[in-house]
Parts: C-alpha cells; sequence; structure tokens
C-alpha cells in the first residue's frame, strides 16, 4: 500500500514540475490529430474530436455554475434564508422559475419548462423592440441622410457626394431586392437588379475578409508548431 | 493536361497552403503595415483620453478566434497601461472568462500594471443584453465581485467607476454578434461610445455603424492587431502573421487565376 | 395552464420590457432593473436544456450501438473530467482555501486550480483553434475550384473579394509601391473605398430590412400569434 501512495506521489510531482512541458506536447499532439483529418477521415481526428466536445461541455458547466448560478440564484437564496429579510426572499420567486428547467428531466410535467422560456422570450422581445427601432432604424436612415444635409451647406468635396449619392442609391437597392411584396418586373426590377450587384460586391469583400480570418488561424498553429513545440524559431 | 489540371486532388492544393505559411514563418518575414482609418480612430481615441480615465474591454471570443483576437487584445491592453488608462475586462462567453484572464495577466506583467489599480477582470455572467443593461445600472448588481472572487467594494479602481457614466468607451472584442448588442443596447439608451475589434468574417458587416458614428472605429482581425502593434510601435505576433497571410493571399489569388483560366479554356473548346 | 399561463408570461413581461425602456420614471426604472434581474437569475437554469440533449444524443449512440458509438463514451469523459476538477473550486485562480474534505485529493491542492486551468490552455483551446483553421485549407481548396467567372454577378463578387484580400495583405502595398511609377498604397486604399461605399450600402440594406423583421417577429411573439417557442404537444 505504502509503494503505490509512493508512486502515485512521484508521478503527481512529476506531473506537477513538468505541467507546462507536457502541455505544449499535449497540444502539439492534438493538434495533429486535428490536422490528420486533412488526409482523411481518421481515429485520431475522432478521438480528438469528441474529447473536445466532452471537454468544452464540461467547461461550461463548470463556469456557468460558478459564474452563473452562484452569484445569481444560490448566494441570493442563501442570503434570502440566512437573513430572514422579505424583501430578498422576493428573489426566490425567480429562482423558482428558473428551476422549472429542470422539468425537462421529468417527462411528465416536461411542459413546465415553458413557463421560464415564454418569459425570456417575452422580455427578449420587449426590449427588442424599442432598441432596435431606434439603434438599427432611425440612427442608420439617419446615417444615410446626414450626408446631404453636409452636401446642402456645402461642406463636401467632389468624391463625397459621390460616396453619398452612391450609398443612398445603395441602400435604396438593396431594400427593394429584399422587398418580396412585389414582382420583381419592370423599373422594381431593374432597381433590384443594382441592388444584386451591391450585395455582390459586399458579400465579395466579406469574402476575401473571412479569407483573412481563417488564414489567421492556420498561421497561428503552424506557430505554435513551429516555435513553442519545435524551437525552430 | 488541362483536364488534369482542374481535377487535381485537393490535397496537393492544402500542401500548397502549408508551404505558403510554413516557409515565410521559418524565415521570419516582415512587410510594413498601412494602417487603416476605423482602427486608427480606435487608437486615437484612446489616446487622447486623460490619465485615470476608464475603459472596459468585453473579451467576447472563444478559441476558434484567440489567433486574431488576443493579439489585438495584448495592444491594446499594451497602450492602455502606458497611457495609464485603467481597464476593466468582462466577457459575455463563458470560453472568454479564461481567455480574457489569461492575456489581462500576461500583459499587465510585462507593462508592470497593478491588479485591482490599473486594471480588474470581472469574469463572465450569462445573460447578454441583460449583463449589459444591468451594468448601466451598477456594475456591482451584475457582478458583485472579481473573476478571483474579490468583492468590487475592496477594489481601488472599482470606488469611482459605478455604471456607463464613468466609462470612457466600451471597446467590444467579439467573434459573434456581441458588437451590434452592445451597440443597440447601450449606444443609444447610454449614450455610451463603443467601439469594436472583430473576427476576418465579421468586418464587412459592421462598416454602417462606422459611418453612422454609432462605432467609434473597429479593428478587422489579425490585421487590425497588426496595425494597432505598428500604431503602438510594437510589432509583435499579428505583425508577423500578417506578413505571412500575404504569402498566403497570394497563392489563393494565383489559385483563383488559374482556375478561372483553364475553365475559359475549357469553355471555349467545348463551344 | 400548460399553454395560455406561458401565453400571457410572455405578454407580459413583453409589454412592461418595452414600455419601461421609453419612460425614464423612477418607478418604472425600479421595474426595469426588477425585470432584468429576473432575467439574469432565470437565464443560466437554461444551462441544463444543453447539457441534457448532448448527454440524451450520446447515450442514445451508445445505446443503439450507431457507427462510431465508442467514441460518445470520450464526451462523457472529458465532460466528467472538467467537472470533477473544475466544480469544487471553480475556475478562481487562488483566493479560495480548498474544502475541508477535499484535502486529501492532493493534486487538487495548489495556489491555483491548476488542473482545470491546464486542461483548457492545453487541450480545449488548441483543439478548437485547430479545428477552425481546417478551414484556411477548405478555402483555399474551393477558391480554386469553384470560384469562377461565370456570371456579372459572380464576376463582381470574386473581383471584390480578390481587390479586399491583396488589400488586406501588406504585400500588396508593398509590390505595388515597388513596382508601380503611380499612386502609394493603391491596394489598401481601393480595399478601403470598397468597404466603405458598396459593402456599406449593402450592409445597411440588410441591417434595415432584418431589423424590420426582427421588431415584426417580436411583436407577434408577445401578442401571441407566433408561438413555436412553446413547443409541440398541448
Amino acid at each position: 500500500m505504502g509503494t503505490l501512495t509512493d508512486l502515485i506521489t512521484l508521478l503527481v510531482d512529476f506531473v506537477t514540475s513538468h505541467a507546462q512541458i507536457l502541455g505544449i506536447w499535449v497540444a502539439a499532439f492534438f493538434t495533429l490529430c486535428i490536422y490528420s483529418f486533412l488526409y482523411r477521415d481518421n481515429p485520431f481526428y475522432r478521438f480528438a474530436e469528441h474529447l473536445f466536445v466532452g471537454l468544452s461541455v464540461g467547461f461550461g458547466i463548470v463556469i456557468s455554475i460558478h459564474q452563473g448560478l452562484i452569484p445569481f440564484a444560490w448566494d441570493p437564496f442563501w442570503e434570502a434564508v440566512t437573513k430572514r429579510e422579505f424583501m430578498g426572499l422576493l428573489k426566490l420567486i425567480p429562482i423558482a422559475i428558473g428551476l422549472l428547467f429542470f422539468a425537462r428531466l421529468i417527462p411528465k410535467y416536461s411542459w413546465l419548462i415553458r413557463y421560464p422560456i415564454a418569459i425570456l422570450i417575452g422580455i427578449g422581445a420587449g426590449r427588442a423592440i424599442p432598441n432596435v427601432m431606434d439603434a438599427f432604424i432611425f440612427r442608420q436612415v439617419h446615417g444615410t441622410l446626414t450626408p446631404f444635409g453636409k452636401i446642402h451647406a456645402g461642406e463636401l468635396g467632389f468624391f463625397a457626394i459621390f460616396g453619398a449619392i452612391l450609398m443612398l442609391v445603395g441602400v435604396i437597392c438593396t431594400l427593394t431586392y429584399f422587398f418580396f411584396s412585389i414582382e420583381h418586373r419592370g423599373v422594381v426590377g431593374r432597381i433590384s437588379k443594382v441592388g444584386i450587384i451591391f450585395l455582390m460586391v459586399g458579400f465579395g469583400s466579406a469574402f476575401g475578409n473571412t479569407v483573412m480570418g481563417r488564414v489567421s488561424l492556420l498561421i497561428q498553429r503552424v506557430d505554435f508548431l513551429l516555435s513553442d513545440w519545435l524551437r525552430l524559431i | 493536361m488541362l483536364e488534369k489540371l482542374m481535377s487535381i486532388d485537393r490535397r496537393i492544393v492544402f500542401i500548397l497552403v502549408a508551404i505558403a505559411v510554413i516557409i515565410p514563418t521559418l524565415l521570419n518575414v516582415r512587410f510594413p503595415i498601412t494602417v487603416s482609418q476605423p482602427t486608427r480612430s480606435v487608437y486615437d481615441f484612446i489616446d487622447e483620453l486623460p490619465p485615470d480615465s476608464t475603459i472596459l474591454m468585453a473579451f467576447d471570443y472563444g478559441p476558434s478566434s484567440l489567433a486574431e483576437l488576443e493579439p489585438m487584445a495584448a495592444a491594446v491592453l499594451r497602450h492602455c497601461f502606458s497611457k495609464n488608462v485603467r481597464v476593466i475586462g468582462m466577457t459575455l462567453l463563458n470560453v472568454g472568462a479564461r481567455l480574457g484572464d489569461r492575456v489581462m495577466s500576461q500583459t499587465s506583467a510585462e507593462m508592470g500594471a497593478v491588479d485591482g489599480e490599473d486594471y480588474v477582470f470581472l469574469g463572465f455572467r450569462p445573460g447578454g443584453i441583460s449583463v449589459i443593461l444591468g451594468m448601466g445600472t451598477a456594475i456591482d448588481s451584475v457582478f458583485s465581485a472579481d473573476y478571483r472572487g474579490k468583492p468590487l467594494s475592496e477594489i481601488p479602481m472599482m470606488q469611482d467607476v459605478k455604471n456607463y457614466d464613468h466609462i470612457a468607451l466600451v471597446l467590444d472584442l467579439a467573434s459573434s454578434g456581441t458588437p451590434s448588442t452592445w451597440i443597440a443596447y447601450i449606444n443609444t439608451k447610454y449614450k455610451q461610445q463603443v467601439a469594436a475589434g472583430v473576427t476576418g468574417v465579421m468586418v464587412s458587416e459592421l462598416y454602417p455603424f462606422i459611418q453612422s458614428g454609432q462605432l467609434v472605429g473597429l479593428m478587422p482581425g489579425l490585421l487590425g492587431a497588426a496595425e494597432y502593434e505598428t500604431l503602438i510601435d510594437t510589432p509583435e505576433k499579428a505583425t508577423a502573421g500578417m506578413s505571412v497571410q500575404s504569402f498566403v493571399h497570394l497563392l489563393i489569388f494565383v489559385l483563383v487565376v488559374v482556375g478561372n483560366v483553364a475553365f475559359f479554356i475549357q469553355r471555349r473548346r467545348a463551344q | 395552464m400548460r399553454r395560455q399561463v406561458p401565453l400571457i408570461l410572455c405578454f407580459l413581461f413583453g409589454i412592461v420590457m418595452m414600455l419601461v425602456e421609453f419612460s425614464p420614471h423612477p418607478v418604472s426604472e425600479g421595474l426595469r432593473a426588477e425585470v432584468i434581474e429576473w432575467d439574469l437569475i432565470i437565464g443560466p437554469f437554461a444551462l441544463v436544456i444543453g447539457v441534457v440533449t448532448l448527454v440524451h444524443t450520446h447515450w442514445i449512440r451508445i445505446r443503439r450501438r450507431v457507427e462510431h458509438w465508442q467514441y460518445s463514451y470520450l464526451v462523457f469523459i472529458g465532460m466528467i473530467v472538467m467537472v470533477a476538477f473544475g466544480l469544487p473550486m471553480g475556475p478562481k485562480n487562488g483566493g479560495n482555501e480548498l474544502p475541508k474534505w477535499l484535502e486529501w485529493f492532493k493534486w487538487f491542492k495548489g495556489p491555483e486550480n491548476e488542473v482545470f486551468v491546464w486542461f483548457f490552455d492545453n487541450v480545449q483551446v488548441p483543439m478548437e483553434a485547430t479545428m477552425f483553421s481546417l478551414l484556411a485549407f477548405f478555402i483555399a481548396s474551393a477558391s480554386y475550384r469553384a470560384f469562377r467567372a461565370r456570371t456579372l454577378e459572380a464576376t463582381l463578387l470574386l473581383a471584390a473579394a480578390v481587390i479586399v484580400m491583396i488589400g488586406n495583405a501588406p504585400i500588396g502595398d508593398v509590390l505595388w509601391n515597388e513596382l508601380s511609377p503611380v499612386g502609394e498604397n493603391i491596394p489598401s486604399t481601393a480595399r478601403q473605398w470598397i468597404l466603405d461605399n458598396p459593402n456599406l450600402s449593402s450592409r445597411r440594406g440588410i441591417i434595415l430590412g432584418v431589423s424590420l423583421g426582427v421588431i415584426s417577429q417580436s411583436i407577434r411573439i408577445i401578442f401571441g400569434i407566433e408561438r413555436s417557442y412553446l413547443g409541440g404537444g398541448d
């Protein structure tokens, strides 16, 4: 028994004192496991993929409990119970409603989770209306039209005037393209065709930026393998 | 010949991509970076803040976009610490909790910034919009303690920072739709200045908010990070990364051209 | 009880939240703060749904012996490892003393909750980062095979993509400044023009369209016309 404890202690000491270098090797191993997918699907990739799903859910559970449930539900509950304050006890209502999510585990009562979901959805929908209207409609329309005030005041140069007109034309044409209530024929058809041109340039620019984003991720992984793991740089 | 070119195994393309990354990385190539206006605007805004101002940085990204946003976070933090601008870190994404903590403690150690005085990391709270709105009333109504469990009332720099009234700028480093959420819920209601640093995938969609003044500025992916590194004159990982990036972009450009030329020759022959 | 009450709750909370957003009165401000708190308290419990769904899916895979079912055990192992190491002390890197009942478990000890953080830093982060970096290879391959100037629209898309790509790469400006007798930094200037002008207009059109959709959908939800969130059954 004594030797087994000693062995475990020795192993643990070794692992803890070499945690950093072990970490780099483990990270490199899993990096290569995932890259093996480029050749074809294989057990190493599937091993890494499934382990990853489990770890990330486990991470999510821990963080959500420690940084969500404990400060928002457990702490107020504990305070209310120990201090016996009436106002504190009011917080037990949302906590109880939240607990209804556990009804998902009992098929007979699983309909009870509609209560918390309905409240969350109601809150989301209610506050979306004024804020979305203000930020994404009024302010965006305002942004489209402000340059014309400046044009009128003679503050803009030739290129800026051209840009302002182009922007207005682009916004109207794109919106027309998304306006499905009337058939896209004749003048409307031509306007929406211009809308497509703007959309295509927009999507093209998004594609160009996406390439940059994806390649950045690859560069970082290669940098890790070459410099942290193999120490070639 | 043409047929062969059109139907090469995609793994050959994969190898070309790998070579285009590995060789320039080994050679440590560096190109100068041209700074774009949206990034410069973020820099100027922070640079003009009086010392002891406070900004809030939201680390709303996960490991999948770490490569783009961590160098950006590090560059902005360096700038803030060197200007004595205080930084509150937090995140709306659970994975951001560890990532934010990591980059804040690493950069602060490098720059000699003190936890609780020059910066604080509050960690994660679930709830998205309600977290954002709750902090508008009182930050401590959402974050009663920092990531390490220290109550906000005991943190020196939080004594005079209670809500958005005391925050000069919210900078969202994001890999999902959070910048528009910050814009919709605090820029309009609390008149809070918002800036964003985002992954390449999201850059294009946020441009309308720059023109409308709802975003102070925008840092585009790894390029944004490299631009910021150039502005603070500390070329680091992002600058190196963008130089390597150049070769892959050139490769993809060549691939597109070759693919199209082959396509048109084939189409003409068919006609 | 099963459908009416949720619909009424959704209506009440929706209307209250909408109205208090407009009013700066102290009473409505208080109400607003209260609703926000309810949202914050109820929200985290939704975690249950996600975990139950995932566990259920993989449990079924194991029970039905679907192809590669053995790997589903790995999902459980990963989850258990993180929860077992993370839950007792949480993600906090110190400050908290270890609970007494755990002291026998030697490698929990230390100033930091090292194991949990170690697994995140060295297993979860590299795997997720690598998984998404695979897309760099696929996007390159797709560009070669499918990115064709077949029509006017496709040509515009391709041209914009190429200009932005070259404008983003620092080498674009370097080569231009070396080789071209006219202009400086033209590639990055062209990229910026595309983003600032045609891209901006089309994105704004999309934002306006989507926002109108969000508002009408929100109204439908509040008034119980849209009720798909209730799920099936009675």
